[in-house]
């Protein structure tokens, strides 16, 4: 697959009416999953995300995070402990149209066009039509011309793209992405994880991302956690204070390689426990 | 997909899981039991109780006619699955070859089984040998189709594999697609053994010596009702046995559930003209393949017509347009039957499996007990029909209806799972309830099974309308055939046999084109395979 050639996404926020609703915290409490099979996927962990902040939760392959991420989407029912948001379950925020996903899968209805499938998440939010909304999204997406295209005659990357905007399109105060640009190659990757951010960022809008890619966690986010193997339990979490909106040179900067550093290393302290050798 | 839900890996445990089935079938059964007392007075319905006393009165007559069926049928079975494997061997090894294999594969299923088999009867003469034709002529397809698909189905990368270490074809065959062929495999002997079975009974509804098919049609003269219900139940329990039990045998050989084949695989798209041309080719085999055997057995043209023979009836000879009279006629007669039970079914079986969806507890319930009577050959079920409907238009459009709902609703209770993706995890964190998701996922979602569905039951509906017609009614093709089958009028029942799988075919073919259309919106990525 070639690299995404869309415009580069930099513009200013959406435009349109103010956010009805201010920025929201989520809290976890003694949050634990246990699935059904005697499976234990997330040990009980207490864990506040603040209103606005990007955190990226990172750890080994199967550790639990997109139990956590699954739990704070109200898509799984806790063992024991909850999660609020802004005081409410997550069912509760659902209702509300507050929630918003977008998983590595981008999980657009083929029957529909881009646009089609954008305007899709408004309606099931029972929030009024916007066109207006829907056009500035597909386009600040990168999508331009590509709002009748169907699903299957798109790239890769401008699926995910599609599915950004469609997971904007109902303007949430929580936007959850589970390794939202994992399927594409990693030129598109980069861009992605540039050009996109600046659309929700300065919104205030309090995300979850899930990701295995060192560099994006810490690209896209003020906060990383990392998880040990399951079940997870909070590792390392570090704070990521670096600049927005945050450019293409960026990685080069020694502030940026020595942030990455620190989550590798507890990345494989993590991973660690995985190995025999941990025994030792 | 990172995040297989352990959810859905848990085995759930055995018994729970064995309960809702069970559960089905008692309310099929108690069912059954209570409209036998409260007709009771009708004389139209046997209890499960006449029914086990009959059965019990009568084991010699029983255990030999169920002999005879299934000593054919699995003759049949045997015959049918060996023709299939080595034409779909053909198929691989000259790829060229596999367009002309599915065709003639697709106009041996819309053989009007009815009225092939008194053609049968007399080029063969007496004896098993139609029954055993016809066993294999049904099974034939179902099984060459995912035999096909599964041969293809192999992932290149693994081809690539077996090239790499500088093995050809036969290395391929035997590491890769053998293995890889084999759930598909699986999947179409499982539907092939009922089929045979039901090829078996038909054979012997049209003049066999003994068997079940011949129990039946002397009990329908007869009006024995707790014996027609006997045979009936017997041939249905019997079908459900042998479904299971390949079912069992795949599981256990396989470690994983056979895949749901709804449909043949579709040929890449070629062009219009292209196509004219290959489905040109395979008429052109079929009356090739038709004279030549004819000939080379040289057997008498009296009763052996050749394609000149047909044609010349049709079209030529001086009582030609009393002819071509006399089958529109009759097909006129069997399109108002068969376009309302065909209609009916399609209909049905689509409400039920979207009703089942928002009731997911039902499900768990009629699932299964859909999926055991859709190994039913309905077919065999027709003097209950007509016995409790009538010989007019009810009982006929019924049972088309039913032939068409079982298939139908597990292809479309399988659909209404297709959704792309994480979609309805999408859905649920707009708090989109099932409602919302039935109309917005799950309804686009089925339209392929639901067309796939509709293109596979036309040949399906077709023969249960013949046979009804053949059996009872005394109008439309079946009842012409079974009068020119009677008095030896075999220019009329070769042309009767030609007619009905042509219009057939090209139902076929239409279903199939508007299918298509669908695929290409819904499920792009099966349109492209």
């Amino acid at each position: 697959m070639a690299a995404e050639t869309g415009p580069p996404v930099s513009g200013p926020p959406v435009s349109g009416p103010p956010d009805p609703a201010p920025p929201a915290r989520i809290t976890c409490v003694g949050l634990a999953k246990t699935y059904p099979g005697g499976v234990q996927a997330l040990r009980p962990i207490d864990v506040t995300f603040a209103e606005g902040q990007t955190t990226a939760l990172v750890g080994p392959s199967g550790c639990g995070k997109s139990t956590l991420l699954r739990l704070v989407a109200g898509l799984e029912q806790p063992s024991a402990g909850e999660v609020r948001i802004a005081g409410l379950p997550p069912a509760g925020q659902a209702r509300q149209g507050a929630l918003a996903v977008a998983f590595q899968d981008p999980s657009l209805l083929p029957w529909l066009s881009v646009r089609g499938n954008v305007a899709l998440a408004r309606k099931l939010a029972r929030q009024p039509a916007d066109p207006v909304l829907v056009e500035d999204l597909i386009g600040l997406v990168g999508l331009d011309g590509f709002a009748d295209t169907r699903p299957a005659a798109l790239s890769g990357g401008m699926r995910q793209r599609a599915a950004i905007a469609r997971a904007l399109a109902t303007r949430p105060r929580i936007l959850l992405l589970d390794e939202p640009f994992g399927a594409v190659d990693e030129l598109t990757r980069q861009q992605l994880a540039r050009d996109l951010p600046p659309l929700w960022q300065p919104r205030g809008t309090t995300t979850l991302l899930v990701t295995h890619s060192v560099p994006e966690a810490v690209m896209l986010s003020d906060r990383v956690l990392v998880l040990s193997p399951r079940p997870a339990r909070i590792m390392a979490d570090i704070a990521v204070p670096l600049q927005r909106p945050r450019g293409a040179a960026l990685p080069e900067s020694a502030a940026f390689r020595a942030i990455a550093a620190q989550v590798t290393a507890a990345l494989a302290l993590s991973d660690a426990e995985n190995t025999p050798l941990a025994a030792q | 997909m990172t995040h297989p839900a352990p959810l859905l890996r848990a085995a759930p445990p055995r018994i729970a899981a064995l309960a809702p089935p069970l559960a089905g079938m008692a309310a099929l059964l108690a069912g059954w039991a209570l409209l036998a007392v409260a007709l009771a007075d009708s004389r139209l319905i046997a209890g499960p109780g006449q029914v086990a006393g009959w059965i019990a009165g009568h084991p010699g007559l029983v255990a030999r006619s169920l002999a005879v069926t299934l000593g054919n049928a699995a003759a049949g079975f045997l015959a049918g699955n060996l023709a299939a494997l080595l034409l779909a061997g053909l198929a691989l090894v000259w790829p060229r070859l596999s367009g002309l294999v599915t065709g003639l594969a697709l106009v041996v299923f819309c053989l009007p089984l009815i009225a092939t088999g008194p053609i049968l009867r007399v080029l063969l003469g007496p004896g098993a040998g139609p029954q055993i034709v016809l066993a294999a002529l049904a099974v034939y397809y179902t099984t060459l189709i995912p035999l096909l698909t599964g041969l293809r189905a192999t992932p290149s990368g693994w081809l690539d594999l077996v090239h790499s270490y500088g093995r050809g074809r036969w290395s391929e065959l035997v590491h890769v697609r053998a293995r890889a062929a084999l759930p598909y495999l699986f999947a179409g002997l499982q539907i092939a053994a009922p089929a045979a079975f039901l090829g078996a009974m038909v054979g012997e509804f049209t003049g066999a010596e003994r068997g079940m098919g011949v129990l039946t049609i002397r009990f329908l003269r007869a009006m024995d009702v707790p014996a027609l219900w006997a045979i009936a139940l017997l041939a249905a329990a019997v079908s459900m046995a042998v479904y299971a039990g390949i079912g069992l045998i795949g599981r256990l050989t396989l470690r994983d559930r056979p895949p749901v084949i709804l449909a043949p695989p579709r040929a890449a798209v070629a062009g219009g003209w292209r196509e004219a041309a290959q489905a040109g080719l395979v008429v052109l085999a079929v009356l090739a393949l038709w004279w030549g055997a004819m000939e080379l057995a040289g057997l008498n043209a009296f009763f052996a017509k050749r394609p000149r023979d047909v044609a010349e009836a049709l079209f030529w000879a001086p009582d030609a347009a009393q002819m071509r009279a006399a089958l529109l006629a009759a097909l006129a007669e069997t399109a108002v039957f068969l376009l309302p039970g065909y209609l009916a079914g399609l209909a049905l079986g689509a409400g039920l499996a979207m009703a089942l969806v928002l009731a997911p507890g039902l499900a768990a319930v009629v699932m299964p007990v859909a999926v055991a009577l859709r190994s039913i050959p309905i077919v065999t079920t027709a003097p209950l029909v007509v016995l409790f409907l009538g010989r007019g238009a009810a009982g006929t459009i019924t049972l088309v209806a039913v032939m068409v709902f079982f298939p139908t609703l597990v292809a479309c209770l399988h659909g209404l799972r297709q959704a792309p993706g994480q979609v309805l995890d999408v859905f649920r964190t707009y708090a989109a309830g099932s409602l919302r998701q039935l109309v917005h996922v799950r309804i686009p979602a089925m339209l392929p099974a639901l067309f796939a569905a509709a293109r596979m039951a036309v040949p399906a509906a077709i023969l249960a309308v013949t046979v009804v017609e053949w059996l009872t009614t005394g109008r439309g093709l079946g009842s012409l055939m079974a009068l020119s089958a009677s008095v030896s009028d075999y220019d009329m029942l070769w042309a009767a046999v030609v007619v009905v799988t042509a219009i057939s075919a090209l139902c076929y073919a239409a279903a199939a084109l508007v299918e298509r259309r669908i695929l290409a919106i819904y499920a792009p990525e099966q349109a492209r395979r």
